[in-house]
């Protein structure tokens, strides 16, 4: 069961590599988040800890509902179009994924411990995530598919805490949770002041400060 | 129970300036809470060198003297900042380039910035350390874009993006920590205390690795080269107060952030790594500074760069190792919190009158403001290390240090550089304090309060830098208490 889920992360972050345009890349994410809450819902079947619980709860509110549900609202808001503005195109940046995928199945090899906990598939996916989040940050050019990255990042991170130590103390994942949703909300409001002042988003052009 | 008056008093400060910050008074009340901190801030690390840390309260909240020591130099750094922002920002109203409403909206951003400044050391669980270190970037971020001008929005961007990816990977670096904890056989906790001690059965491949992602992680937050690409955009855009904030204390809490990590490193993995490591980054960051500063041309920005730089120094103290250069760092943080400050304070004084940035347009500034450029003459001479003040005194023991362990590269390279930003700094400051006055432009005097903010550094300064010579041993003891060598 828990490995059809990690494939299902697998095909949503790769989806998230093909995605040319805004709405398409979030979609790709929300389907990430409700992969990464089926995980921690199953988890939290099998364990019976009520924290676990409230964990699921929350992806489940936040990232799968809330986070997406402002993505879209400042699209519609903004009125640019919504190309995400590829510097490498989706057949490269798919090959670029499986590459990265390659390479996370390696580090989490070395990482793992021998008796075979945590699991090797679920620190492969970890680190994928890791390193697809920082690739749409860097070969993507507007400011929304930046957040994404970053979002990304954080998925595979907790993904992975929740790999090799069963999920981070409750307070302090309760803690994350609301630091990530704090920096969407910020970034978002950024994303409105930059819109306003140069109007458009594309990061790659903010180049006023030299040196 | 002191910590309590610190962690509480900013919320209080903050919801004050909710109500009252449109006053002209409002920032008098501030400087003087801020006093009362700062005062809290010296009673809590005198206290903590004799006793064996306090604490845990709530489970996460513990101060031993390394913690208490960031808490005293942070203290010391807000109430300054305080005490300069009550004349910046009357002036500014004053003038009409910043309405009541902004003020209001400065002073509780202020306070929030220094609550989740002083949360950091506080803190004993290494997951919620992150937390507070990311809630620094989310806060400072609005004081960096505060001016909505194209400049001040983009270096927000950058600042934000650039530290909240640096900050993942710390978090990645943490995550795995805590990996190494629970295969050596502990709980998931998180907890500084007890991962320190169980630091000695942990897997030395996994921390070696985690290590990397931390000083990678906090090394963009502190600044540390090639990761510092955000730092000179954000310092030269923030409001001035703010920029004094940023490089003075800031950067060091990444800095305190990596020292707890390294403690862990040092126990498990040996320290040759942990030193190597440290010794590197610093090197890197003397020399892209040095790079910079000779051919900048933006005054806030080249006060950035500077920070770059001794940001590297504290990173060599620390790699070296040795108690002496473990003293040394320590105080260099003290030091270069104090002496920036002054520096930026003053050069907020003028971009404020001549308003700009650039280098070249600045003339005269001991005609124009006498006060500021003979306070920016001596803090010129203090940041680029000259005898009688601080800076001197703990880059002199870095070097000694390396000398005395036979590194004899770093001294060589360290030496240079500093040589080297030494003549840039005194060249780039020279052309601006002196010279005649540009036409047309009064000459002005600065209100009492950011007088009072200039001569409570310049002590600090001064008493750094001619106490060491008589209480050596004493230092080198502090710095034993810190680090339980």
């Amino acid at each position: 069961m828990h490995g059809i889920i990690l494939a299902a992360v697998l095909i949503s972050t790769y989806l998230m590599a093909i995605a040319k345009r805004m709405p398409a890349l979030i979609r790709s994410f929300r389907y990430q988040s409700f992969c990464l809450f089926l995980s921690t819902f199953i988890i939290a079947l099998a364990e019976r800890r009520p924290g676990l619980y409230i964990i699921a709860a929350l992806i489940f509110a936040l990232k799968v509902c809330l986070i997406p549900y402002l993505l879209y609202r400042i699209i519609g808001r903004i009125k640019v179009k919504q190309d995400i503005g590829l510097f490498i195109n989706p057949q490269m940046s798919l090959f670029c994924a499986l590459v990265f995928t390659y390479l996370s199945w390696l580090v989490a090899g070395y990482l793992s411990a021998p008796e075979g906990y945590p699991k090797t598939e679920m620190l492969t996916a970890a680190f994928f995530m890791v390193s697809q989040g920082m690739f749409l940050m860097i070969f993507r050019k507007t400011a929304l598919a930046q957040i994404i990255g970053l979002l990304t990042m954080e998925n595979g991170l907790f993904l992975l805490a929740s790999a090799v130590s069963g999920g981070m103390p409750f307070f302090v994942e309760i803690a994350v949770f609301f630091d990530v949703f704090m920096s969407v909300l910020i970034m978002g409001f950024f994303v409105y002041r930059i819109n306003n002042l140069f109007t458009h988003i594309d990061v790659h052009k903010l180049s006023r400060l030299k040196r | 129970m002191l910590i309590f008056l610190i962690l509480g008093a900013p919320i209080i400060f903050a919801a004050g300036a909710f109500f009252a910050g449109r006053n002209k008074f409002f920032g008098a009340i501030n400087s003087a809470g801020y006093f009362v901190l700062f005062v809290a801030g010296s009673l809590l690390f005198w206290d903590s060198l004799s006793s064996d840390g306090r604490g845990p309260y709530f489970g996460f909240i513990y101060i031993d003297a390394l913690s208490a020591f960031f808490i005293f130099t942070i203290s010391m750094a807000v109430f300054a900042a305080a005490l300069y922002s009550c004349g910046y920002i009357n002036n500014q109203t004053g003038q009409g380039r910043m309405t009541r409403d902004k003020a209001r909206l400065y002073y509780i951003l202020f306070n929030l910035f220094c609550l989740s400044m002083f949360f950091v050391p506080a803190v004993n669980n290494l997951g919620m350390l992150w937390v507070a270190v990311e809630m620094t970037t989310l806060i400072s971020a609005f004081l960096v874009g505060f001016y909505n001008s194209k400049e001040s929005v983009e270096a927000a961007w950058k600042y934000i993006i650039i530290c909240s990816v640096g900050i993942i990977f710390a978090l990645l670096g943490t995550i795995l920590f805590s990996y190494a904890f629970s295969l050596s056989g502990g709980s998931a906790s998180l907890n500084w205390q007890d991962m320190a001690e169980a630091a000695g059965r942990m897997d030395r491949n996994i921390l070696k690795t985690a290590f990397i992602f931390i000083l990678v992680g906090y090394g963009t937050k502190a600044g540390l080269a090639p990761m510092h690409t955000w730092l000179p955009d954000a310092h030269s855009q923030a409001v001035a107060p703010a920029s004094a904030l940023l490089s003075g204390v800031l950067l060091k809490t990444a800095v305190y952030a990596i020292l707890r990590f390294g403690v862990i490193t040092v126990n498990g993995a040996g320290f040759a790594y942990f030193g190597r490591l440290m010794v590197l980054f610093g090197l890197i960051s003397l020399a892209v500074s040095c790079g910079f500063i000779l051919i900048q041309k933006d005054l806030k920005r080249l006060l950035a760069y500077s920070s770059i730089e001794h940001i590297g120094i504290i990173a060599v103290g620390f790699g070296l190792g040795t108690p002496l250069s473990m003293a040394a760092a320590i105080l260099h943080i003290f030091n270069h919190a104090a002496t920036k400050s002054l520096m930026f304070f003053g050069a907020g004084n003028l971009v404020d009158k001549y308003r700009t940035h650039n280098m070249r347009l600045i003339r005269g500034a001991s005609a124009v403001m006498p006060f500021t450029g003979f306070m920016l003459l001596l803090g010129v001479f203090a940041l680029a290390g000259m005898p009688p003040f601080s800076i001197f005194i703990s880059e002199m023991l870095v070097l000694l240090s390396a000398f005395l362990k036979g590194a004899y590269a770093v001294v060589f390279l360290m030496l240079g550089f500093v040589t080297v930003i030494f003549a840039a700094l005194v060249y780039h400051f020279g052309r601006m304090i002196f010279g005649p006055a540009p036409k047309g432009m009064p000459a002005e005097s600065e209100p009492l309060s950011i007088k009072l903010a200039f001569l409570f550094l310049f002590i600090q300064i001064c008493i750094l830098g001619i106490a060491p010579l008589f209480m050596g041993k004493e230092l080198v003891w502090i710095a034993q208490r810190l680090f339980r060598l």
